[in-house]
């Protein structure tokens, strides 16, 4: 059915695969320095190597975990002084507002008494010149009426006591409801 | 010989693809003769690929691995972690440097087994094994005589305390022995060694089979169809075998050496 050439049929024997004595040297020559080789001089690298990673692994650890406690610290301070500061801001509006209204309240007791002041000396005033305006009212009048009573009755009269008379009957006219 | 009937020609793979002819003339080193050939170039490969690239990785090795160095670290973590630590325990970073080199050394020389142009694993031959099996024995023997002396450490290897008495010092022994002191390298070579000649045989046939059909006309090529899918899975699956029967040489030998170490049974 299906055709196979067998070609130069080669047989197999025991002698080939038996171990040369070259090889022997050739393989632990090989080996021996390949074993010499990462003895000294890989596995060493490799040990120093893992060493300082691991080293350089928890030294940064060491350092974030110091870094965050540091964090935390520093957070901690500083929550504290936000609200001391807030104590101390509203400490201060609430002063300022006191003494705004202390302020407010002495201005305006202030204001109040010199208005006050301002309205008795006005009235003293007032009643000051009207005084004067009176007696001065009350000299002229008093000369007036003397004169034209003198001219009338025709005698000089006593001023002194007429002034007295004058007097008594303003004092009369003023009490009297006009 | 060749039987022509029709189509290709088919050359069934064999030992003799175990035979490398030398390329120019040897030198002889106390009766053995050493030369150039395939074989002593894919070693040299080996070792040239595993030096360039831990140099490389290790040159200037940062905190921050590059991808070289990531991969190798990865490489020597993966030996450390799954093979050194768990049978040798504090002792790992002792062996470290052993299993480290017999993996790497043997997982690197087993790749060549699917690296396109070499296809050819000198783990397929019997006596690189047989060297990393050697270095194993004598290590685990080694350190164990070193702990517990040399009758210390026979008694150590060869005496089951918990057996009964008749057989703890006449058969159980001398299975001891036999398992523990002789069988141990044997395993360890033809294991490895095994692996990699099936796997060549496997390789090989699959994919001159695929040629062969391919080349054998139209009426083969279905049987083509089905073999050239086949020869990637099965590279896929060297590929497999070769880390695989590296983790296994590295983490034998290290229990073999914790075993020698260990306190008692």
């Amino acid at each position: 059915m299906f055709a196979i050439n067998i070609v130069a049929q080669e047989v197999s024997e025991k002698g080939d695969v038996y171990p040369k004595g070259s090889e022997l040297i050739v393989g632990a020559i090989a080996f021996g320095f390949f074993f010499f080789f990462l003895w000294r001089w890989v596995v060493p690298r490799f040990n120093a190597v893992l060493s300082e990673r691991r080293a350089k692994i928890q030294g940064q650890l060491e350092s974030a975990e110091q870094t965050r406690r540091q964090a935390e610290g520093e957070l901690a301070e500083y929550r504290e002084q936000l609200a001391s500061a807030r104590g101390d801001a509203n400490r201060i509006i609430e002063e300022a507002r006191e003494t705004a209204e202390q302020f407010r309240r002495d201005i305006q007791a202030k204001a109040e008494e010199e208005s006050r002041n301002t309205v008795a000396r006005a009235q003293d005033e007032i009643r000051a010149e009207r005084d004067r305006v009176f007696n001065e009212l009350r000299a002229q009048v008093a000369d007036i009426a003397v004169t034209l009573a003198g001219r009338v009755v025709g005698a000089e009269l006593d001023t002194k006591s007429h002034e007295r008379l004058i007097d008594e009957y303003i004092e009369q006219v003023a009490s009297s409801p006009n | 010989m060749t039987v022509p009937v029709v189509g290709a020609s088919w050359v069934p793979p064999s030992t003799k693809d175990f035979v490398f002819r030398c390329w120019g003339g040897g030198l002889t080193v106390g009766g053995v003769q050493i030369c150039f050939n395939f074989i002593t170039l894919l070693v040299l490969l080996t070792f040239i690929a595993l030096i360039v690239l831990f140099t490389m990785a290790f040159r200037r090795p940062t905190v921050v691995p590059g991808k070289l160095q990531a991969l190798m670290e990865l490489g020597l973590e993966f030996v450390r972690e799954q093979i050194a630590i768990p049978v040798l325990g504090q002792d790992a970073d002792r062996f470290l440097p052993l299993l480290a080199s017999l993996f790497f050394f043997i997982l690197v020389g087993n790749l060549f087994e699917v690296i396109p142009g070499f296809n050819f694993s000198a783990n397929s031959r019997v006596a690189f094994p047989l060297t990393l099996a050697i270095i194993a024995w004598a290590t685990y023997n080694g350190v164990g005589i070193a702990k517990h002396g040399f009758f210390g450490y026979l008694q150590h290897t060869c005496i089951i305390e918990q057996a009964p008495a008749p057989l703890r010092y006449t058969l159980l022994m001398v299975i001891e022995f036999i398992s523990n002191i002789v069988v141990r390298p044997i395993t360890l070579t033809i294991r490895l060694t095994a692996n990699f000649v099936a796997g060549h045989f496997l390789l090989a046939i699959f994919f001159l089979g695929t040629v062969f059909f391919l080349k054998d006309g139209p009426k083969t090529w279905v049987f083509a169809a089905v073999s050239f899918p086949l020869s990637v899975m099965l590279v896929g699956f060297e590929i497999f075998v070769a880390v695989l029967q590296a983790f296994i040489f590295a983490i034998l030998t290290g229990s073999y050496i914790g075993g020698a170490l260990a306190e008692d049974h």
